[in-house]
């Protein structure tokens, strides 16, 4: 991969908040950390969204189907079966990546609004099966708990947390930046003239649909075991899916940086506004702030901050 | 370049129904290599679907599509790009988010993940498409948006040279055009040829420009073929005429 000046400052950019952060446990209180680690998780689910569809425009309502089949994989095998969390959470990786096929197969006739439904269907039928089919093993309506940590602590869970996020965000920005990132936008923009530039775009989005798979495979499964349990009311719950749209758009779509600060914000703003509104009030204030930045900022938090370092380059100058 | 010995594109008998419409009814032609024809004929006649059908955008009803010797009917839009043949279209298509310089360089990413990823872009070899088809250097960073119909046409044009095409389908080319634009667009398409040998196919309602770039001409008109030879002969053609004009 070639990498210009431009990716080598940006690349600083991330070091430095990959330092930050990794020195804000040593400032802030485990109740902070705790709220962090949330976020990474949303950041995680986030980015999975913005890399299918922030880039190639196929609007999926149904991430929570392949979280939830990461989730419920590593659950089964760990909790019913005894495997160990190395090999199952590998294994809800791969799991997730073929369900991430199975979620591409309509993309292959449909797009727009009618591939956003049928995605939505996905969740809405892993929701059914889950508390219907072998209940004994799902958990039915209750799900499971009790599942195993993979480490104890917030400390240790916001570090093992950041540390997914961070990685999996610096693979997926190196990979928008190159010429696939590009022949990505291409295909949101207009599909047909992708392919009459000699693209295969099968190909391309069946990329795109494995890659966001497994981004939101390994999200997922780290995610069950962090919180211990899982349920598929709290697992495809329609509130879960636009938490993690509005983290993507608010952020910024398509930019990969933008939907993990949308996750921060929104995971902040939630927690913050908690002691104040208890209740799910605090969703309708929520959705009245992202509504607001959303109309008046439709780049998201990105380009405000974006265009915020370029005035100030600018005013050095 | 490869040289065939038969025609460089052949349809055979080509049918496309929509429906009750029976919008192409057993066109047959040949395309030698090097050889400009240009499809004529009045609003509806079937021009755009016989291009259609030729980039596999629409599967043909029934009928052949040949290209250099080998049956590509059943072979997909992208594997024809890279057999040879590319096409504009009758309203411009650009990645209009991009700029010049970036639709320039779909055209020429390879169509293989492995190099999208690992292979950086050319910015100068695109720069280099982009000037060969007039572009300054300033309107290689401009947005589609800020271009004139003329320089949508040509970006169209750059996009397809950059996957180098043997055979280039041009679709209502000169259409929305002033006569200066159709003028430098004229001589982009025969530069082009000049240099690079290419095969043209030319729609066009713009019979005056046509008239001077074209070998060969077909007219089109209720999906059939109505008249094949030299651009005078077929507009003195009485059929042509009544197709046109009424009877």
């Amino acid at each position: 991969m070639a990498i210009d000046r431009e990716t080598l400052r940006y690349l600083g950019w991330w070091l430095a908040f990959g330092v930050l952060m990794c020195l804000l446990p040593f400032v802030v209180g485990t109740g902070t950390l705790r709220i962090l680690i949330f976020a990474h998780f949303l950041a995680m689910f986030a980015m999975s969204w913005d890399f299918l569809s922030g880039r190639t425009g196929y609007i999926s309502f149904g991430h929570p189907f392949l979280i939830g089949i990461a989730g419920y994989t590593t659950a089964i095998l760990s909790f019913r079966f005894d495997v160990p969390i190395y090999y199952s959470i590998p294994a809800a990786i791969v799991a997730t990546m073929v369900g991430g096929t199975l979620f591409f197969l309509p993309a292959l006739r449909i797009r727009g609004t009618y591939f956003a439904l049928v995605t939505l269907a996905f969740m809405e039928i892993l929701y059914q099966l889950t508390k219907v089919v072998a209940p004994k093993i799902t958990g039915g309506t209750r799900g499971m708990s009790g599942l195993e940590s993979i480490v104890t602590g917030a400390v240790n869970n916001y570090y093992l947390s950041f540390g997914i996020m961070f990685v999996t965000g610096v693979v997926l920005w190196l990979l928008i930046r190159t010429r696939l990132g590009i022949a990505l936008s291409a295909i949101r923009m207009n599909e047909e003239a992708v392919r009459s530039t000699g693209h295969n775009t099968t190909k391309l989005k069946l990329f795109a649909f494995t890659v966001s798979a497994a981004v939101s495979g390994i999200g997922g499964a780290f995610y069950v075991h962090y919180i211990g349990s899982i349920a598929p009311r709290g697992m495809f719950e329609i509130n879960f899916l636009f938490t993690i749209l509005v983290a993507a758009l608010l952020g910024g779509a398509e930019t990969i940086i933008g939907p993990i600060m949308g996750a921060y914000f929104l995971t902040v703003l939630l927690e913050y506004l908690r002691p104040v509104m208890p209740g799910m009030e605090r969703y309708l204030l929520y959705g009245a702030i992202a509504l607001v930045l959303y109309v008046v900022r439709p780049e998201g938090i990105y380009s405000i901050i974006a265009d915020a370092g370029r005035k100030v380059q600018e005013w050095r100058r | 370049m490869t040289a065939t010995a038969g025609p460089l594109l052949e349809v055979r008998d080509l049918h496309m129904t929509f429906g009750g419409i029976r919008a192409v009814q057993g066109i047959s032609f040949q395309v030698a290599e090097g050889e400009t024809l240009g499809l004529i004929g009045p609003n509806g006649a079937g021009k755009t679907t016989v291009f259609n059908m030729i980039m596999a955008e629409l599967r043909p009803t029934s009928g052949e599509i040949w290209f250099r010797g080998e049956n590509i009917t059943r072979v997909p839009t992208y594997e024809r790009v890279k057999r040879g043949i590319a096409r504009t279209y009758q309203v411009p298509q650009p990645f209009g988010e991009m700029s010049v310089g970036a639709n320039i360089r779909v055209g020429m990413a390879p169509d293989d993940i492995w190099k999208l990823v690992s292979e950086g872009a050319d910015h100068a070899a695109e720069a280099d498409i982009g000037r060969s088809v007039g572009f300054s250097d300033e309107q290689i960073d401009m947005l589609p948006s800020e271009l004139a119909m003329g320089d949508l046409r040509r970006l169209e044009m750059a996009r397809n040279v950059a996957v180098s095409p043997t055979l280039l389908l041009l679709d209502e080319v000169f259409a929305g055009l002033t006569l200066r634009e159709i003028g430098q667009i004229s001589e982009l398409l025969v530069e082009k040829k000049r240099k690079d040998g290419l095969t043209y196919i030319i729609v066009s309602h713009d019979l005056r420009a046509l008239a001077p770039l074209v070998d060969r001409v077909i007219v089109m008109s209720f999906g059939e073929i109505i008249a094949e030879g030299t651009f005078d002969d077929v507009v003195r053609d009485e059929a042509v005429r009544d197709a046109y004009l009424g009877q």
